[in-house]
């Protein structure tokens, strides 16, 4: 009895980790999606899009976050109002932290206060939850990421009612218009990333070679759409060099076998694409189990493993990334401009960067406004 | 190891203290004493506002009738992993029926799912003699898919006003039909529970199965029935999230699990069975949503939140179980 006991609780445990880890997997960029998230139906592909460059969820043409600007009357402005500010997260990793950190130094520089930070671990309910408590602190503005458009109408409802500017990163609630329930959404530029990584690996390859695309395969808007930008420009701009292979995964921590697999398959591979760098790590992992130096990685989102490998010499030659620090501070700018009642932009994107070996320390500085780590300085030297 | 009884007369408030097992106690000072820091830690942050307060009991409605289901599974010393995905399953079935053949169809539609699934939970434990752990850890996975699958991803808008009033963005006299749900199920689950024959046979089958079955307690149809309870109370669980948010997405609930678990076990019911409290997981309950708030109002960064709850969980936990293992 007593040991029987001992096995349940011992398994328990096991399944409460297993369902604590559940969400942990997830792109780097500007949202998070599940690890675990179906395949798309047989017989179409998630990243089958017609793709000319990045717009808004309503057709809205792009405008640079750089052309957010305060003058000094208007941070005077903004420190006599006294504002306060929260930051209403829908998960957490490198990328959050760095565009908080954005955010942060920028509320600072303006005299807005930060009430509140949360992070809604992917979850709808949990985020129309902190909503409401963010609430009770009544802050002049939210800044952050609807987890589910649908329920984040609702969800966020409290805020409009209240008049609390909202600005929104890459998703938008649903029916919501800028002017009226928000002020502004900002974003990366997810076309941009997706066709400067096609460039990066058609100039790794010298115009000419086979490539296999190992892109997340589910319907996510960010990924999608940056895969979609990287198999379009490919197509495009480098008509020697051929896909030959397009393996869609769900679950990045099955990366490695998927690599090899593709490398069993196609002997002949030049290059390798992935949409972000955790799977990018899979696939290192499984040229170096076979001694392959032949074949080059280009990737997406900043990842610290991967960055070492680029600085070592090893098979990745490019991550393309955003500047996820200045998203930050857009965002807090767009706030800036509805409290002070100035007309933001409705679609505001973030540059995309191209690190390479060549770079790797400006473009690690540009993106997440830090120092690159010291195993990087040393694989480096 | 409390042994289970038919109700009998209730004994004076005196000697019931005399004799009660003080860890039973433990989740009423630890309520009062978070309650007492964060209203004087967080008296100017709104904690104490009364939107605010109400607004925790409003979070908790879910976590607290999922808490109820909770409560009798672990005291027959099974565990129901699965509760989570049904929230999601049961919201976007819900959803979708609600969409395409109106609201008694949606209703029903909803609350079928957990009912299906708790069956099949519990003629796999206990006709195939599974354990418990092992059949909801493969249901979860199994709803979670089929969650995602149902409609690809795509979350589903609820724009019926009844269903959305009915279940949770309504009120009656000014009281949210949240609370309404809350009180319904703490009320009929705790009379269940400390009341009625079926509560005492939960009790036995958790606190000694061998002896439980040798006095004539049907211990499959008891577990059956509290698998099928645990699957019900997720299914309203996740038509209160429809409700509320006016639409059902193939993420809700994905953070319950642990949740109800920790509410449950803080609230005073024995992981292992033959001992649990519904009032006490009612308290759990609303024990973490204030601490979800509290620390969302003392400004903490997220992951010093993490830490803060964590150690609090742990504490409490550590208070509850202290005497059970003496």
């Amino acid at each position: 009895m007593h040991k029987s006991r001992l096995v349940v609780a011992a398994a328990a445990a096991v399944a409460l980790s297993l369902s604590a880890c559940s969400t942990g997997a997830a792109p780097g960029g500007s949202s998070a999606a599940p690890s675990s998230a179906p395949a798309a139906p047989a017989g179409s592909s998630v990243i089958d899009i017609d793709i000319t460059g990045t717009t808004g969820p309503n057709g809205e043409a792009p405008t640079p976050i750089s052309d957010l600007t305060l003058n000094d009357a208007d941070v005077a402005k903004l420190k006599a109002g006294q504002y306060t500010a929260a930051q209403l997260w829908h998960t957490s990793s490198q990328f959050v932290t760095a565009v908080q950190d954005g955010a942060n130094a920028e509320f600072g520089r303006l005299g807005i206060d930060v009430l509140a930070t949360t992070n809604a671990n992917m979850d709808a309910g949990t985020q129309a939850n902190q909503v409401q408590t963010a609430m009770a602190k009544k802050p002049s503005v939210i800044i952050g990421l609807p987890v589910d458009p649908t329920s984040a109408a609702q969800a966020f409802q409290p805020a409009v009612t209240a008049g609390t500017k909202l600005v929104f990163l890459s998703n938008v609630p649903t029916g919501y218009t800028q002017g009226k329930q928000y002020t502004s959404i900002v974003t990366d530029d997810l076309y941009q990333m997706g066709k400067q990584a096609a460039e990066a690996m058609g100039t790794a390859l010298g115009g000419k070679g086979n490539v296999a695309m190992m892109f997340y395969n589910a319907k996510y808007y960010v990924t999608n759409q940056r895969d979609a930008a990287f198999r379009t420009t490919l197509t495009k701009e480098f008509p020697n060099i051929k896909i030959v292979a397009e393996q869609g995964f769900t679950d990045p921590n099955n990366a490695t076998s998927i690599a090899s697999a593709l490398l069993t398959k196609n002997r002949d591979l030049d290059g390798i694409y992935t949409s972000w760098s955790q799977p990018a790590q899979g696939v290192l992992a499984a040229l170096r189990t076979v001694n392959n130096t032949r074949v080059k990685v280009v990737t997406l989102d900043i990842d610290d493993t991967v960055v070492v490998d680029m600085a070592s010499g090893g098979a990745t030659q490019a991550i393309v990334a955003d500047e996820a620090y200045n998203l930050g501070k857009g965002m807090a700018d767009a706030a800036a401009y509805g409290l002070l009642g100035k007309k933001a932009p409705p679609f505001a994107v973030a540059n995309a960067l191209t690190i390479t070996k060549a770079n790797i320390a400006d473009g690690y500085r540009r993106s997440l406004n830090a120092d690159v780590p010291g195993t990087v300085q040393k694989a480096l030297k | 190891m409390t042994t289970a009884a038919a109700p009998v007369a209730a004994p004076s408030l005196t000697t019931r203290l005399r004799h009660a097992d003080p860890s039973s106690y433990f989740v009423y000072v630890g309520f009062v004493l978070i309650f007492a820091v964060m209203a004087i830690a967080l008296h100017g942050d709104g904690f104490l506002d009364p939107q605010n307060l109400y607004n925790i009991l409003l979070q908790t409605t879910p976590i607290t009738i999922m808490a109820v289901g909770a409560v009798f599974v672990l005291s027959t010393g099974e565990i129901d992993l699965s509760i989570g995905a049904v929230v999601a399953l049961s919201a976007l079935v819900s959803a979708v029926t609600l969409r395409d053949h109106g609201l008694v169809p949606g209703l029903l539609a909803g609350l079928a799912v957990g009912v299906v699934v708790g069956l099949v939970n519990g003629l796999l434990i206990t006709k195939l003699r599974l354990p418990s752990f092992l059949v909801t850890l493969g249901m979860m996975g199994l709803i979670t898919g089929l969650a995602q699958r149902v409609t690809n991803l795509q979350a589903v808008p609820s724009i019926d006003e009844l269903y959305n009033g009915l279940l949770g963005s309504g009120s009656i006299a000014r009281i949210s039909s949240l609370l309404f749900w809350a009180a319904l199920f703490v009320l009929v689950g705790h009379y269940l529970y400390r009341h009625t024959r079926v509560g005492a046979h939960v009790l036995a089958a958790g606190d000694n199965i061998r002896a439980a079955r040798v006095s004539g307690i049907k211990v499959d149809r008891i577990k059956i029935g509290v698998m099928v309870a645990s699957g019900l109370c997720a299914s309203v669980a996740g038509l209160l999230y429809t409700g509320r948010l006016h639409g059902a997405t193939y993420s809700l609930g994905s953070a319950d699990l642990l949740t109800v678990i920790a509410a449950v076990v803080i609230g005073g019911t024995r992981l292992f069975g033959g001992k649990g409290t519904i009032v006490g997981a009612l308290i759990g309950s609303l024990i973490l949503g204030m601490l979800n708030n509290g620390l969302i109002l003392a400004g903490l960064s997220d992951s010093e939140q993490q830490i803060a709850r964590g150690l609090i969980i742990l504490i409490a936990v550590a208070l509850t179980l202290r005497e059970d293992k003496k």
